[in-house]
């Protein structure tokens, strides 16, 4: 017994980098003092030394295993200390954790995907895999909002993926500025402007609840089963164990149960919102 | 199947006062109306009390204790008994073994204590108040998870083997003092006072649903019923504290990258909030809800052991003198 490792401590990464993407978000990139591999859209628990933990997902691919990126929203306590660091700081890292995207559920898949804000993190890391497997794809299109061009993250993945032959991009903004030649609205106005083969479509959605929510309401109106629409669900994920209870959500451990779940697992259950 | 041995009152004491010595021994005494655990020396044998319901606090806080330390390495202990545990605080050890044992992820602090303590069990010779163990399926005598059984029956004391570990301590006692022998099969006696307080618990409890109509009148109450019962409620998460199945925890980070893992309860304002402030417990009656529905519908669906053993510590600790057991009678009516 003695020899299975504490699952409440974690091992060591380094602060290597810090990408601005926006005024509220940056990415950090780190190095892990052994080898680090997730599948995407698990999630890890940071600790901040004395400060505290909190849960993110990676938001680079997981095909990289020598360093990885998590993007960070300034949200709150841990967040805006986060927001401080600079490179070579050493944090603590548990996990990889939770249930991530169900890859082989995609193949021969159209893929829409809406997205809102911070929520493209998990997105991205999702998009690395979804190019790796291109061929076996029909269409992969990606619906982002955020509230004005300032605060859209990770400015040149749009162009890398318009790039590619089966990829296409669609981004909206709350609050548009003059040098703005997209979309205007909230996120789930790009779904108007989508065309689906509903019978080889699945939905993917990430941002924040109140885009989740409204974002899942358009998309079953849309057509789309229950069980076609992917959500990440983000709640207090603290242990990432099954055991703490923050994460509840119904019946379910987030942490250990999802984070991603299908819209039918879940919709019976209160407040998942 | 346990085997049965008999000891005088005064050989037993003996053998228990040879035993503080090597061992930490934790065992009920009396405190006022009630009794709870305490560490028993040599002076504290003769006031152990026997055969008593609940102590006030429940088997989990040996296991889990309120605040420790989780990033040092899992401490040595020096062997400890508990003695005096009754059926319902045994039968809890099934949920926090799901949870805590789980295959995947073992909470080494939990396993280890779990591994070496040794319990010894023992009937409830009378009910307490609020026990409704009866009512859920299970018997105010243990039937599982203990190492020994003791009880005290007209100045005599009865003990029963039941695990390796039990065995183990039974030849320490039997170096003490001779034992004798009295079969496998329970001793008349002890069933027919097992099935008195048996009675007595099921007669307190007529009204009271049974544990599958629990969680059938939980799901279908109207929400306005849980928004006039949280009235009174002040979430202190006193119900959570003393429950023997509640398992739920906060994870405190000190410097040096030390995790401290201390109880928690999903009543306290702010349980599940996230960093952007969504909160789906902000409301009190939500909170309030969900501690009924973790109960008696989300644990049971989800592991092979029931989340409420009927003990009652809940009704006696709410400081808003809220009556579960009044509630659910009162919404099996409603419905």
């Amino acid at each position: 017994m003695t020899e299975r490792a504490n699952i409440y401590a974690p091992f060591r990464v380094t602060l290597e980098k810090v990408i601005d993407e926006s005024p509220l978000i940056k990415t950090f990139v780190f190095v892990p003092e052994k080898e680090f591999r997730f599948k995407t859209g698990e999630f890890i628990e940071l600790t901040l030394d004395g400060v505290g933990e909190a849960p993110f997902t990676p938001s680079s691919s997981p095909l990289v295993t020598d360093r990885f990126d998590v993007t960070i929203m300034k949200a709150g306590y841990m967040t805006e200390k986060m927001h401080r660091l600079k490179p070579g700081v050493v944090l603590g890292v548990r996990g990889p954790y939770g249930r991530g995207y169900p890859l082989d559920q995609f193949i021969d898949k159209e893929i829409l995907i809406l997205s809102g804000g911070c929520g493209l993190a998990p997105i991205r890391s999702l998009l690395y895999m979804l190019i790796d497997m291109e061929d076996q794809l029909r269409k992969v299109v990606l619906c982002y909002g955020s509230k004005t061009p300032e605060d859209c993250v990770y400015k040149n993945l749009f162009s890398e993926l318009d790039r590619l032959d089966k990829f296409e991009t669609m981004r909206t903004v709350d609050y548009a500025d003059t040098h703005w030649g997209e979309h205007v609205g909230v996120a789930t106005v790009l779904l108007d402007h989508v065309k689906v083969d509903l019978p080889n479509a699945v939905a993917v959605v990430c941002g924040p609840p109140v885009m989740m929510k409204y974002g899942t309401m358009k998309l079953l109106e849309i057509g789309f089963p229950d069980h076609d629409i992917y959500l990440s669900m983000e709640k207090n994920m603290s242990c990432g164990l099954g055991k703490c209870g923050h994460c509840m959500m119904g019946r379910y451990f987030v942490c250990r149960d999802g984070p991603v779940f299908t819209y039918d697992e879940i919709k019976d259950q209160p407040d998942i919102w | 199947m346990g085997k049965y041995y008999q000891l005088g009152k005064d050989a037993w004491d003996d053998a228990l006062s040879g035993l503080t010595c090597d061992h930490r021994v934790y065992a009920p005494l009396v405190h006022g109306e009630s009794q709870d655990y305490e560490l028993i020396d040599k002076d504290l044998v003769r006031k152990i009390v026997y055969n008593v319901p609940k102590p006030s606090t429940p088997l989990k806080i040996f296991l889990l204790p309120v605040k420790e330390n989780v990033s040092a390495g899992v401490p040595k202990n020096v062997p400890v008994i508990i003695l005096g545990v009754p059926g319902c605080d045994l039968f809890a050890l099934d949920l926090l073994d799901a949870f805590y044992l789980d295959e995947e992820y073992p909470d080494l602090y939990y396993a280890q204590r779990r591994q070496e303590f040794l319990l010894i069990g023992t009937d409830c010779h009378f009910s307490d108040a609020h026990c409704h163990c009866t009512s859920y399926g299970l018997n105010p005598y243990p039937s599982k998870n203990q190492d020994m059984g003791v009880s005290l029956i007209n100045d005599k004391v009865w003990l029963s083997v039941y695990t390796e570990k039990g065995g183990d301590l039974l030849k320490k006692i039997q170096d003490i003092t001779p034992l004798r022998f009295f079969g496998e099969d329970v001793p008349a006696e002890m069933e027919d006072i097992r099935q008195k307080v048996r009675k007595e618990i099921e007669a307190n409890n007529r009204r009271l649903p049974n544990y599958q109509e629990t969680t059938h009148v939980v799901m279908n109450a109207a929400y306005e019923k849980w928004e006039r019962h949280v009235e009174r409620c002040v979430s202190c998460g006193a119900c959570a504290a003393i429950c023997p199945t509640c398992t739920c925890f906060l994870l405190i980070d000190r410097q040096g990258f030390e995790k401290i893992r201390q109880l928690d309860a999903c009543q306290y304002p702010g349980f599940e909030r996230v960093a952007g402030g969504e909160d789906p417990l902000k409301k009190m009656d939500k909170r309030f809800r969900n501690r009924y529905f973790c109960k008696y519908l989300y644990r049971p669906e989800k592991y092979e052991a029931i989340a409420c053993t009927g003990c009652g510590r809940c009704i006696t600790a709410c400081i808003g003198d809220i009556n579960k057991n009044e509630l659910l009678t009162e919404l099996t009516n409603d419905g």
